[in-house]
């Protein structure tokens, strides 16, 4: 009996201890056309990338952070070059896993668009990435997922979550899914 | 000693014998289809069929050459109109190539350096009931998606050879690059 109470203290005190994960929501952007969900706040950023073949170009980022994963949606405007379509989303995900640890790299299918996806190990012991990658109508359109070492549950299933949300058809979204912001240019 | 050389040299003439006749490489150019490819054996030019859910029903123009049971194939297939979707129609190509097959590599692939990077994909994948090991290379670029296949037949059953990448590797899209005497193919017509 006195072995039993214990055993409950100790699983009280666990999820007491265990870091407060922030419910998963759904996002959608109509203009863009694809929808997500991740946990945690929204962050609406300007990033870049360079390649060879696309030139620089300016980043769309939506960012969430939570539980020491960081959680990236990046759209990339290719409209310009859109004809180059399998160079340019061949060349992002060889930037992303250039000189890095590759863990997995296989298909990234969904329905009726094909992409890729990896997992690397970042250098220096700096996290696990997990992304997936696909170009459609004129975008690079990509999810990473980052376990940064704080957390340091590299096997953790939230990667996957994230990276496999990801849908082109707006009918998939999740009814209450929040519409992203488009920053004016 | 006079029995020992007399030995050795039966016995070199007698492996050189028994070793199948290789055929030269030669190189092969389509200015009209932008690309350069180097294989042994003597290419034939065909017209074939493609169908996939995102492709469609298409026709390939195909060069094909087999030699020491290796089957040497490359294949055309024109998506001028849907050149923005064509990250999408690859890579069902490239799914379509290792679907139902054991994969034992599937890799990026780079023709050209810099800003004339062509990216695509290899694979290698062992055909079901031991009928042979594949290797593909996957590339799409000027509306045109160009695969080149390599097949080592049970026949020849040295799955290891290196002649499947080397012919995967000689592919240029920087006609500059190609060898200067390469074989003109013509293209055929399709309907």
């Amino acid at each position: 009996m006195r072995l039993t109470a214990l055993a409950a203290l100790v699983v009280t005190f666990a999820a007491t201890t265990a870091p407060a994960t922030a419910a998963w929501r759904g996002y959608i952007s109509h203009p863009l056309g694809f929808a997500f969900a991740a946990p945690g706040d929204l962050k609406v950023e300007k990033g870049t990338y360079r390649g060879a073949v696309a030139g620089a170009r300016d980043t769309l980022v939506y960012r969430f952070i939570d539980d020491d994963i960081e959680y990236k949606a990046v759209v990339i405007d290719m409209s310009d070059k859109a004809n180059d379509a399998a160079t340019l989303l061949g060349e992002a995900e060889y930037t992303f896993q250039e000189d890095k640890k590759v863990l997995m790299d296989p298909f990234g299918r969904g329905a009726r668009q094909y992409g890729r996806q990896l997992t690397i190990d970042l250098p220096n012991s700096a996290g696990r990435a997990s992304a997936a990658f696909y170009f459609i109508n004129g975008r690079i359109i990509s999810l990473k997922a980052t376990v940064l070492p704080a957390n340091g549950d590299y096997n953790t299933p939230e990667m996957g979550r994230f990276v496999d949300s990801i849908t082109f058809f707006t009918v998939r979204a999740e009814d209450d899914a929040i519409e992203l912001p488009v920053p004016s240019k | 000693m006079r029995r020992w050389v007399l030995a050795a040299l039966a016995g070199s003439a007698l492996t050189m014998a028994a070793m199948p006749a290789q055929a030269a490489w030669k190189s092969y150019i389509n200015r009209e289809l932008g690309f350069s490819f180097m294989a042994p054996g003597e290419v034939k030019t065909s017209v074939g069929t493609y169908r996939g859910n995102i492709a469609g029903p298409r026709q390939t123009i195909v060069y094909r050459s087999v030699e020491d049971n290796i089957e040497y194939k490359v294949m055309v297939m024109s998506f001028i109109q849907a050149q923005a979707e064509g990250a999408n129609i690859l890579g069902e190509r490239e799914y379509m190539f290792q679907d139902g097959k054991k994969v034992l590599v599937d890799t990026f692939a780079r023709v050209e350096p810099g800003k004339d990077s062509v990216y695509g994909r290899k694979i290698v994948v062992d055909l079901p009931d031991k009928k042979g090991r594949s290797t593909g290379a996957f590339y799409f670029t000027k509306g045109k998606l160009i695969s080149l296949e390599a097949t080592v037949l049970p026949a020849n059953g040295d799955f290891a050879s290196p002649d499947p990448g080397r012919f995967i590797d000689s592919v240029a899209f920087v006609l500059s690059r190609t060898e200067p005497g390469a074989v003109e193919l013509k293209t055929p017509k399709l309907e």
